[in-house]
C-alpha cells in the first residue's frame, strides 16, 4: 500500500512536471482593455469575476453558503450551553475594539465600493469586516455579540443579499446591462455574504468546541 | 439561452428563499418555473457566449441539455412528492441541487463544469448527511476528501489544457482539433477526465459512491444515483466532445460496468447493493458516450430512462427500510408492503432491459446505435444486472397493503410511459429478436445467479485511504493512456 | 523563470499534500493535506496566468506585457470553493469526534452497528 501510494503520487508529479515543461515559454495575452472597459471596470479581473463569469460567481457563493448552511445544521445542536468569555478583561482591548472598528468598516467599503478599480472586491471587503467581527468577539465575548447580532435576522440578510445577487446576475447575463454600478452592488452583496459567512463559522467553531 | 438562464436563475433563488421557510411551497414553484423555461426553450437553443467573448460562458441546448431537464425536474417533482413531510432545510437544498445540475447540463465552458460540479457534490454531502447519522457523516466525509482529490486534478488539468490552447470553451476546443501527442495537453486531459470521474463515480475513481449513497435517506439516495452522478457523465461527454479521447471513455465504461457488477453481485445491504448498480449502469453511458453518434443519443436516453428506474428502486427501497428498520436483503424478504413491492417490481423488470418497460426501450436505442463487438459487451452487462438483480426476486411477495405509492407513482407511470414511446419510436424494438434477446438475457442472468449464490468471494474493501490511491493511480492511468493512445 | 519557478512549486505542493492525504491516518492530517494540495494547483494556475516582466492586470498600472486575467479570475473562485469545502470538512470530523471519539481513520472505517 505504501509503495502502491508513493508511486501514485511520484507519477503524477514526473507526469505534471512532464506536462509543465511544455508550457515555457508562454505566448503574449491578447489585449484585454477593451473588454474590461465594456463593463465599466478598470480590473480586468473585476470585469471577469462579476460580469463576463458572473455565472461562475454565482455558483461559488452559493458554494459559501451552503458551507454556512452545513456549519450551522451540524454544529447548532452539538453547541455548548457554556458561554466563550472574553480573552481578556483589560480595558487595553475593549478601548482598542472602540476605536478600530470604525475605520475598519470604513476600509471595507472602500475595497469593496473601489474593487472595479483596482485590487480589492467583495471577498476581500467580507474578510476584513469579518476580521472586524473577529475583535469585536475578542473584546466583548462571542455570546454577547452573537446576542446582539441576533442569529434569525442575520440569516434573513445573508439570503437576500445572495437572492438579490442572483437577481443583478440576470440583469447583468440575461438583459446585458453594463455599468460600473452593477459591478459595485454585486461587489457590496459579495461582501455582506462573506462577512456573515466569517462570523457563522467563527461564531460556530468557536462555541462548539466538544471535549475530545 | 435567456430562458434558460432565467428558469435556473429564479430555480436556485427559490431555493435560497425557501431556506427562510416555505421550503416546500418553494419548491413545487421551482419546479414550475423550471417546466415553463423548458417549454419555452425547447427543442434546444444554438451556442451563446453568456458574458460575452472573450471572457464569458459558452452554453448551448443541445438534446443532452434537453433530455436531462426533463429528467431533473421529473426526478425532483417525485421526490418533492415522496418527501412531503420533511421540513427544515432538505427541501430547499434539494432544490438548490437540482437547480445546479440544471445549470451543469447546459454548460460548455471547463472552468464552469467544475464550479457547478463542486456545488452540487457540496449539496450532496449536506443532503446525504441530513438525518445526522454518524454512519450517513462518515460516508459523506469520504465522499467530500475524495471529490476534493479529484478537483483538485481537474484544476491541475485545467491549467494545462489552458496554457496550452488559451480557452475554455468545448467548442473553442474541438474547433482546433487539438493534437493529444503533446505531453502538456495529454496530461491535462487525463486529469481533467481523471477529476469528472470521481465526480461520476465511476469504478476505480468514485469508490465513495456505495456508501455514501447506501446510506442517504431515501429521497437523497434517488436523487443522488438517478440524476447527481450522472453530471460527472455529463462533464465526460462533454470533453468527449472537445477532445478525441471517445475510446479511453470505452474502456473506462467497460471497467465501470464489470467492477460495479462484480461488486453488485455479493452485496447484501439493498440500498449499498443499488448504489454499486449505479456504478455499473454509468458503464453503459460512459460506452455510449464515447461511441458517439448514435450511440450517444442512446446513452442520453439511457441516462433518462436509469435516472426514472433507478430513483424508483431507491425510492422503493428506502420505503421499505424505514418500514422495517433493517437493511438487508435476506431479513427484508416476506415483509415489504404492496407498494413498495410494487416500485421494487416495476424498477427490476425496468432496469434489466425487459419489454415493455423504459429499461428495454433505452437499452435497445443504445444497443442498435453501436458495432457489433460493443452489442457482446453490452449483452454480457445485461446479463450481470439480471443476474444481481435476481436477488430481489425473494423480495417481491408482499405482506399487507398498507402506506400508499407517493412519488413512486410519479415514477411507475413514467417508466411505463417512457417504455411505450420508445416502442412506438424505434422500429427495431417490436420484432420478436429483440424480444427474445431481452428475455434470454433475463433468463441468462438468473441461471448464473444460480450458479454463483453459493459462492462468497472476499471481495476487498476499499478504505479510504485504499479509494484515494486508487483515484491518484486511475488519473495516473488516464493520463498515461491518453498520452500513449 | 518566475513562472516556471512557481509551476514547479505548485506541482511540489501539489505532491506533498496528496502524499500527506494518503499517508496520515488522522482525518484532520488528511484534509491538511488536501488543502495544501488545492493551494497547490491554485498556484499553478497563477503561474500559468504569469508573463515574464509582467505587469497586474488592472488598467493604468505599471508597463510592459500584461498578465492573463483569466486565470487569476478562475483562481479566485477556487480558493473560495477549496475554502467552503474544508470549512464543512472540518465540521463534519467536529461531528465525527463528538459521535465516535476518534479522528483515527482506521478506527472510523469500522463500522459501528445501528440501524
Amino acid at each position: 500500500m505504501r509503495w502502491l501510494a508513493g508511486a501514485a503520487v511520484v507519477a503524477l508529479v514526473g507526469l505534471l512536471a512532464l506536462g509543465t515543461w511544455g508550457l515555457f515559454p508562454r505566448p503574449p495575452v491578447p489585449s484585454w482593455e477593451e473588454a474590461t472597459a465594456a463593463f465599466g471596470a478598470r480590473n480586468a479581473v473585476a470585469a471577469i469575476v462579476l460580469g463576463a463569469r458572473l455565472w461562475d460567481t454565482l455558483l461559488e457563493v452559493l458554494v459559501y453558503a451552503m458551507a454556512l448552511v452545513g456549519v450551522r445544521m451540524v454544529l447548532r445542536p452539538l453547541s455548548r450551553v457554556q458561554p466563550v468569555p472574553p480573552v481578556s478583561e483589560t480595558p487595553l482591548l475593549t478601548r482598542a475594539a472602540d476605536i478600530l472598528l470604525g475605520p475598519i468598516v470604513v476600509f471595507a467599503i472602500y475595497i469593496a465600493s473601489s474593487g472595479h478599480l483596482g485590487p480589492g472586491g467583495g471577498f476581500p471587503a467580507g474578510a476584513i469586516l469579518g476580521s472586524g467581527l473577529l475583535l469585536l468577539a475578542l473584546a466583548k465575548g462571542a455570546e454577547r455579540l452573537a446576542q446582539e447580532l441576533h442569529e434569525p435576522s442575520l440569516e434573513r440578510v445573508e439570503y437576500g443579499a445572495i437572492a438579490a445577487l442572483l437577481a443583478l446576475g440576470g440583469l447583468i447575463l440575461v438583459l446585458s446591462w453594463r455599468g460600473s454600478w452593477l459591478l459595485v452592488g454585486a461587489n457590496v452583496l459579495i461582501g455582506l455574504e462573506v462577512a456573515i459567512g466569517a462570523w457563522v463559522v467563527l461564531h460556530h467553531f468557536a462555541s462548539s468546541r466538544g471535549e475530545v | 439561452m435567456n430562458v434558460a438562464l432565467t428558469g435556473v436563475l429564479t430555480y436556485l433563488a427559490l431555493g435560497v428563499v425557501g431556506l427562510l421557510g416555505r421550503g416546500r411551497l418553494c419548491a413545487a414553484l421551482a419546479i414550475l418555473a423550471g417546466l415553463a423555461a423548458l417549454a419555452a426553450w425547447a427543442p434546444g437553443f444554438p451556442e451563446r457566449v453568456m458574458g460575452g467573448l472573450p471572457w464569458g460562458v459558452p452554453v448551448a441546448g443541445d438534446t443532452l441539455a434537453l433530455a436531462f431537464w426533463a429528467l431533473i425536474l421529473f426526478v425532483h417533482a417525485a421526490v418533492l412528492w415522496h418527501e412531503r413531510h420533511r421540513t427544515g432545510a432538505f427541501h430547499p437544498l434539494l432544490t438548490l441541487l437540482m437547480g445546479t445540475c440544471l445549470g451543469t447540463v447546459f454548460s460548455r465552458d471547463l472552468f464552469n463544469l467544475y464550479v457547478a460540479l463542486e456545488l452540487a457534490s457540496l449539496l450532496s454531502f449536506l443532503l446525504a448527511g441530513y438525518e445526522g447519522k454518524a454512519r450517513a457523516v462518515w460516508a459523506s466525509l469520504q465522499y467530500l476528501v475524495l471529490a476534493t482529490v479529484g478537483m483538485t486534478l481537474y484544476l491541475f488539468g485545467l491549467g494545462l489544457v489552458y496554457g496550452k490552447l488559451g480557452t475554455l470553451s468545448i467548442s473553442e476546443i474541438a474547433v482546433r482539433s487539438p493534437d493529444l501527442s503533446d505531453p502538456a495537453l495529454a496530461v491535462g486531459v487525463g486529469l481533467l477526465l481523471a477529476g469528472a470521474a470521481v465526480k461520476g463515480g465511476l469504478f476505480l475513481f468514485g469508490l465513495w459512491l456505495p456508501p455514501a449513497h447506501g446510506y442517504a435517506p431515501t429521497g437523497v439516495s434517488a436523487v443522488l444515483s438517478g440524476v447527481v452522478v450522472k453530471m460527472g457523465a455529463v462533464a465526460l461527454a462533454r470533453l468527449s466532445e472537445a477532445f478525441p479521447v471517445g475510446p479511453v471513455l470505452v474502456a473506462l465504461g467497460i471497467l465501470t460496468g464489470f467492477g460495479g457488477l462484480l461488486y453488485a453481485l455479493w452485496e447484501q445491504d439493498i440500498k449499498v447493493f443499488l448504489a454499486f448498480h449505479t456504478v455499473s449502469q454509468l458503464g453503459y453511458l460512459l460506452i455510449g458516450f464515447g461511441l458517439g453518434g448514435p450511440a450517444a443519443l442512446g446513452a442520453i436516453l439511457y441516462a433518462v430512462a436509469h435516472g426514472l428506474f433507478k430513483g424508483l428502486l431507491f425510492l422503493a427501497a428506502g420505503t421499505g427500510i424505514e418500514g422495517m428498520g433493517v437493511r438487508s436483503i435476506p431479513a427484508l424478504a416476506g415483509h415489504l408492503s404492496l407498494p413498495v413491492v410494487l416500485g421494487l417490481g416495476v424498477g427490476t423488470w425496468a432496469i434489466v432491459g425487459l419489454p415493455p418497460l423504459a429499461g428495454f426501450a433505452a437499452k435497445g436505442a443504445l444497443a442498435a446505435g453501436v458495432p457489433s463487438a460493443a452489442k457482446w459487451v453490452l449483452f454480457a452487462l445485461g446479463v450481470g444486472t439480471a443476474a444481481s438483480f435476481s436477488k430481489l426476486i425473494p423480495l417481491l411477495r408482499p405482506a399487507g397493503r398498507q402506506g400508499g405509492l407517493g412519488g413512486m407513482g410519479l415514477l411507475m407511470g413514467a417508466v411505463v410511459g417512457f417504455g411505450l414511446w420508445g416502442l412506438a419510436e424505434f422500429s427495431g424494438l417490436m420484432t420478436p429478436g429483440a424480444w427474445g434477446e431481452a428475455f434470454l438475457g433475463a433468463g441468462a442472468g438468473y441461471v448464473l445467479y444460480l450458479a454463483v449464490r453459493r459462492f462468497h468471494p472476499r471481495l476487498p474493501r476499499f478504505t479510504l485511504d485504499r479509494a484515494a490511491v486508487a483515484t491518484l493511480l486511475g488519473a495516473v492511468g488516464l493520463a498515461l493512456g491518453v498520452l500513449l493512445a | 523563470m518566475e513562472g516556471i519557478a512557481a509551476a514547479a512549486l505548485g506541482i511540489a505542493l501539489g505532491g506533498s499534500g496528496l502524499w500527506t492525504l494518503v499517508r496520515r491516518r488522522n482525518v484532520i492530517w488528511k484534509l491538511l493535506g488536501l488543502n495544501v494540495a488545492a493551494g497547490g494547483a491554485i498556484l499553478f494556475l497563477v503561474a500559468v496566468a504569469h508573463r515574464p516582466g509582467a505587469r497586474p492586470a488592472i488598467e493604468g498600472l505599471g508597463s510592459g506585457p500584461a498578465a492573463d486575467p483569466l486565470p487569476q479570475a478562475l483562481v479566485l473562485t477556487a480558493i473560495v470553493i477549496h475554502f467552503a469545502t474544508l470549512a464543512l470538512a472540518l465540521v463534519y470530523v467536529i461531528f465525527l469526534t463528538e459521535h465516535r471519539h476518534t479522528q483515527d481513520v482506521h478506527k472510523l472505517e469500522r463500522e459501528p452497528e445501528e440501524p
